[in-house]
């Protein structure tokens, strides 16, 4: 329960962003112009194996919102927190365990990530577009989130200033989008770019987020986003654990 | 309660903590004093698990601060020189993640007794924002005492108070103390240094230049100033072992002249070479 005062403060935080006018439409706008560009207009060129672009798009948004969401809140509340508030002082300085603090940032990111995620699923029920909320679509949802808030908490603990996190964004998270199997399957790229896609975490998200059914390529996908998760808590748990100003 | 041994800390080419060694008693209240970039911060940092050392070693209560952090940090209430409250949150959320984050037991009563001890009761509901540089200072003051630490450190606690508000705050000080708690405080304002004090270091760029109590340190430098005035308007002082000294100063010197008993400010200036208020 160590991590419940960290996890608290960040719900104290988000419930105060909610109230204020504007926050749930921003951070709608995103995914909404993505699904209205892509899904109505350049959607009725594009030909997806199985069913309507518009089925095919969705889970591709709802795991981009998730990753956009879950890891920004995190890197840069941790961020600011860290380098201009210095509440992560306090932090520091009480009797918890470098893995505490950790918990507490991620399950704060999955609750953003999938706020953010709820949005466009009701929309999605709403468009009646063959999409389904299955037991593998949920579970896909939760390790995304949980993958990329892991991901938030090592880059904010190694940002310097506050425009690195929009960086990092930049060079890992946004790449990602799009050629991760957001908009269009992966295979419809060359063998060599596909090669290298496979090796992001968020394309493995987009396969498993799309399965009906786990088979073997579906196992894979949640090996791969456990080891990457396991890989950024590790390496941020060490950099709390190795904090000095 | 605190033992430092040969502890440094370098940042780059700076030494901020240049092989300090020296020990605080259980129940002591102690003041370290030095000019600006003398390396106090630092020390209370090291101290306080919030930056770990480059060389030597400190300990608090016998746990090492780097080997057994989570111990150290069982013990002590830090005030930081720079305010790190939680601006979004409300003076009473503010103490409620801090209780919470050191498992205080009774933690709404004791939230209530400390808001109250610093007059900042009626307004817990109200974001930090809005509250005055004062305000804040008492509020990170009542946060730092709010578990009953062992030891408690202040980095230039009372910086921007009121006398009345400052005079409370050492009554909090020494209230900590006679419940068996150890202090360690840093500050510019030497009356306060002198007032609350058993015993005082001087730090000058990271490293210990003395340390005795308040009577012994103005003993050592002498127990009486001159100051006077040369031709240029000038203010210059000149420290004497005795009253008789300071009267022989004055008859050779055959100038306007004001003789006052020495303090903690002339000691500093006198070690130091440098002005201590800002
Ligand atoms: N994070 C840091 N990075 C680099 N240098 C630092 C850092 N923190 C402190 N220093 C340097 O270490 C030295 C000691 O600083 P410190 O803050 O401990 O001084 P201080 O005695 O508290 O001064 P003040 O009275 O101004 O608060 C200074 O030269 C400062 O520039
Ligand atoms: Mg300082």
């Amino acid at each position: 329960m160590n991590w419940y005062p960290i996890f608290l403060r960040e719900m104290i935080q988000f419930k105060k962003k909610l109230f204020r006018l504007g926050y749930i439409f921003t951070s709608m706008m995103v995914p909404l112009l993505y699904l209205l560009a892509f899904g109505l207009g350049l959607g009725r060129s594009i030909q997806v194996p199985g069913g309507s672009y518009l089925g095919f798009l969705l889970p591709g948004l709802v795991a981009m919102s998730s990753m956009n969401n879950a890891y920004n809140w995190v890197a840069s509340g941790l961020n600011l927190s860290r380098v201009y508030f210095k509440t992560f002082q306090v932090l520091i300085q009480s009797p918890i365990a470098p893995t505490s603090i950790m918990a507490g940032y991620v399950l704060a990111g999955m609750v953003r990530g999938l706020f953010a995620s709820l949005m466009i699923i009701l929309v999605g029920l709403g468009a009646r577009a063959g999409f389904q909320l299955t037991p593998l679509f949920v579970f896909t949802l939760l390790l995304n989130c949980f993958l990329f808030a892991n991901m938030g908490v090592l880059i904010g603990m190694i940002t310097k200033t506050h425009e690195d996190t929009s960086t990092y964004a930049n060079f890992f998270i946004l790449p990602m989008v799009f050629f991760s199997g957001t908009f269009f399957p992966i295979d419809r790229m060359p063998a060599v770019l596909q090669a290298v896609v496979l090796c992001l975490p968020l394309t493995h998200t987009n396969i498993l987020i799309r399965k009906t059914a786990l088979d073997g390529q579906g196992i894979t996908a949640i090996l791969v986003m456990l080891g990457y998760a396991l890989f950024f808590f590790v390496l941020g748990a060490r950099k709390i654990k190795n904090y000095s100003e | 309660m605190i033992k430092l041994e040969h502890l440094t800390k370098d940042y780059g080419k700076i030494r901020a903590v240049d092989d300090l060694s020296f020990q605080i008693g259980r129940n002591e209240i102690f003041g370290l004093l030095g000019p600006n970039g003398a390396g106090k911060s630092t020390t209370i940092k090291i101290l306080t698990t919030l930056v770990k050392p480059s060389g030597g070693r400190a300990a608090l209560d016998g746990f090492d601060v780097v080997r057994e952090p989570l111990e150290v940090k069982k013990r002590i209430g830090v005030v930081p020189q720079e305010n790190n409250l939680d601006r979004e949150l409300s003076a009473f959320d503010n103490l409620r993640i801090y209780g919470l984050l050191h498992h205080l037991p009774d933690l709404e009563q004791k939230i209530e007794e400390q808001l109250r001890s610093v007059d900042l009761w009626e307004r817990r509901k109200d974001n930090i924002q809005t509250f005055s540089g004062g305000m804040q200072r008492r509020l990170l003051i009542a946060r730092a005492a709010l578990g009953g630490p062992r030891v408690l450190f202040l980095d230039e606690p009372t910086i921007g108070l009121d006398p009345q508000v400052r005079r409370e705050i050492w009554n909090m000080i020494r209230r900590l103390r006679a419940q068996g708690g150890t202090v360690l405080l840093t500050t510019h304002y030497i009356e306060e240094a002198e007032a609350l004090s058993d015993r005082v270091g001087i730090l000058s760029r990271g490293k210990l230049i003395a340390l005795d109590t308040p009577a012994n340190l103005k003993k050592m430098v002498g127990e009486y100033v001159v100051e006077y005035l040369d031709g240029e308007g000038n203010q210059l002082t000149r420290m004497c072992a005795g009253r008789e000294d300071a009267e022989c100063f004055l008859r050779e010197a055959g100038i306007e002249v004001r003789r006052r008993r020495s303090n903690l400010e002339d000691v500093f200036v006198k070690l130091t070479g440098e002005r201590i208020e800002k």
